[in-house]
């Protein structure tokens, strides 16, 4: 009942099938199995969604290409014609937060076995960032050589307080992965949290208050709950396009730098 | 597996922080299943839905492309036709018009024709009208100066003088 209770079990990671290569412990965890899954439904649902195309698409044909149109346009807006090479990065992005995002929300029928969020956890989240910002500096270097450099020196402004602008311009370059990984991380962590801990607060009233207490829960409590589900599922969504909408910003310094 | 994670269920833990041991675990995996996901879908996937929108947008424009070349085909033949049209009716007018002139031609000469026979006719009847009244009025002297003469006779008793009658019936007519 405690363990069921406590808010953060749900995060807690345990080895399926440990194993170690090298001496770095690379366990097959909870986390991992979630991650397999989330990806393999993407791959799979494409591979069934385009198993037979045809110019009148099919729904999941038509979802298919909705779902790579968004990625698409959203690439477009930002990075124009340049940020085509980089669509599948995006794409593979933000599909990977989402359903890495969206699978930890559902509760399987199993006794015991419960979903993982995979992104509630900053190493799997700042492991992205750190990814995406890399893959920003080496586009910029490889793109731009020397130049990249002049994200950091604003045109236009004064040369005596230029020292101080281009010493925001790095701390904020700097800062762009911690930012990128904690907001996802914190936003799947805080909503699962909270959705936890509120639906926890049904079963302590009943049992504290009794019938009065299932009454309270049911009538005041539960819809509380079902609204917080509910924009948990946005969240899911919105941290994903999030992530990838910003690394589409960021690609478009490295793409772009002298603003 | 057992012995760890019961270390971390016992309350008051925080697993995203606690669980550094599980960091490489995490980011090896995220890396092999980012990595399929990525070549999987730039690969296979994501360019066969863009050939496929591609594709789209190649028919779409091709027929209306199509549909704008028949619209034009369709207006030439619409302008084709009221110019035939046109110079139909133009035919049958000139067609008309000199038929009309032609038959105006006709009768104009046919009417001259009967006129002139009509008028030799008249003047044919007017010199016989003529020859006949001058045949009378040359009769109608010997009838007066007859009647005169048997007048002369009845009242007078005696034959009347044949030639002072004539006289006298030619100077009343006038010498006619």
């Amino acid at each position: 009942m405690m363990v069921a209770a406590d808010p953060m079990h749900q995060f807690h990671i345990s080895r399926l099938i440990p194993f170690e290569i090298g001496g770095w412990d690379l366990s097959f965890t909870n986390s991992s199995l979630w991650m397999v899954i989330g990806v393999l439904f993407v791959i799979g649902f494409f591979a069934f969604a385009t198993s037979k195309m045809d110019t009148i698409p099919s729904r999941l044909q038509s979802l298919a290409e909705i779902w790579y149109g968004f990625i698409d346009g959203m690439v477009r807006d930002v990075n124009h014609d340049d940020g085509k090479p980089f669509v599948p990065l995006v794409f593979t992005l933000f599909s990977f937060v989402f359903v890495a995002n969206l699978f930890g929300m559902f509760s399987l029928p199993l006794p015991g076995a419960h979903t993982f969020t995979p992104t509630s956890h900053v190493a799997v989240t700042g492991a992205l960032a750190l990814f995406t910002i890399g893959v920003v500096i080496v586009v910029g270097l490889w793109k731009n050589g020397f130049k990249f450099f002049k994200i950091f020196v604003p045109s236009g402004v004064p040369g005596y307080i230029l020292w101080f602008v281009m010493l925001i311009e790095i701390f904020s370059f700097l800062s762009r992965p911690i930012s990128l990984g904690m907001r996802l991380f914190a936003n799947m962590l805080g909503g699962h949290v909270a959705l936890k801990v509120f639906a926890g607060f049904i079963p302590s009233l009943a049992a504290g208050l009794g019938g009065l207490g299932m009454l309270m829960g049911g009538l005041l409590v539960m819809p509380m709950v079902v609204g917080i589900t509910a924009l948990e599922f946005l969240v899911a969504f919105l941290q994903a396009y999030v992530f990838a909408i910003l690394t589409c910003v960021y690609l478009n310094d490295a793409l772009h730098p002298g603003h | 597996m057992a012995t760890e994670t019961d270390a971390h269920e016992s309350g008051g833990s925080f697993p995203p922080f606690d669980q550094i041991d599980t960091f490489p675990s995490q980011i090896f995996w995220l890396a092999i299943t980012f990595g399929l996901l990525y070549f999987v879908m730039a690969y296979v996937f994501l360019p066969k839905v863009r050939k496929s929108l591609e594709d789209r947008d190649t028919t779409i424009t091709g027929s209306i492309e199509e549909a704008a070349a028949l619209s034009k085909q369709a207006d030439e033949a619409v302008t084709a036709f009221e110019s035939d049209i046109a110079k139909a009716r133009a035919a049958a007018r000139d067609t008309a018009s000199k038929a009309k002139a032609e038959a105006d031609a006709r009768i104009a000469e046919q009417t001259a024709r009967v006129e002139a026979e009509l008028a030799a006719k008249l003047e044919k009847a007017e010199a016989e009208i003529a020859e006949v009244r001058a045949k009378a009025m040359a009769g109608v002297g010997e009838v007066a100066s007859d009647a005169a003469a048997a007048i002369v006779e009845k009242l007078t008793g005696a034959p009347a003088d044949q030639a002072a009658v004539k006289s006298a019936v030619s100077n009343a007519m006038g010498g006619r």
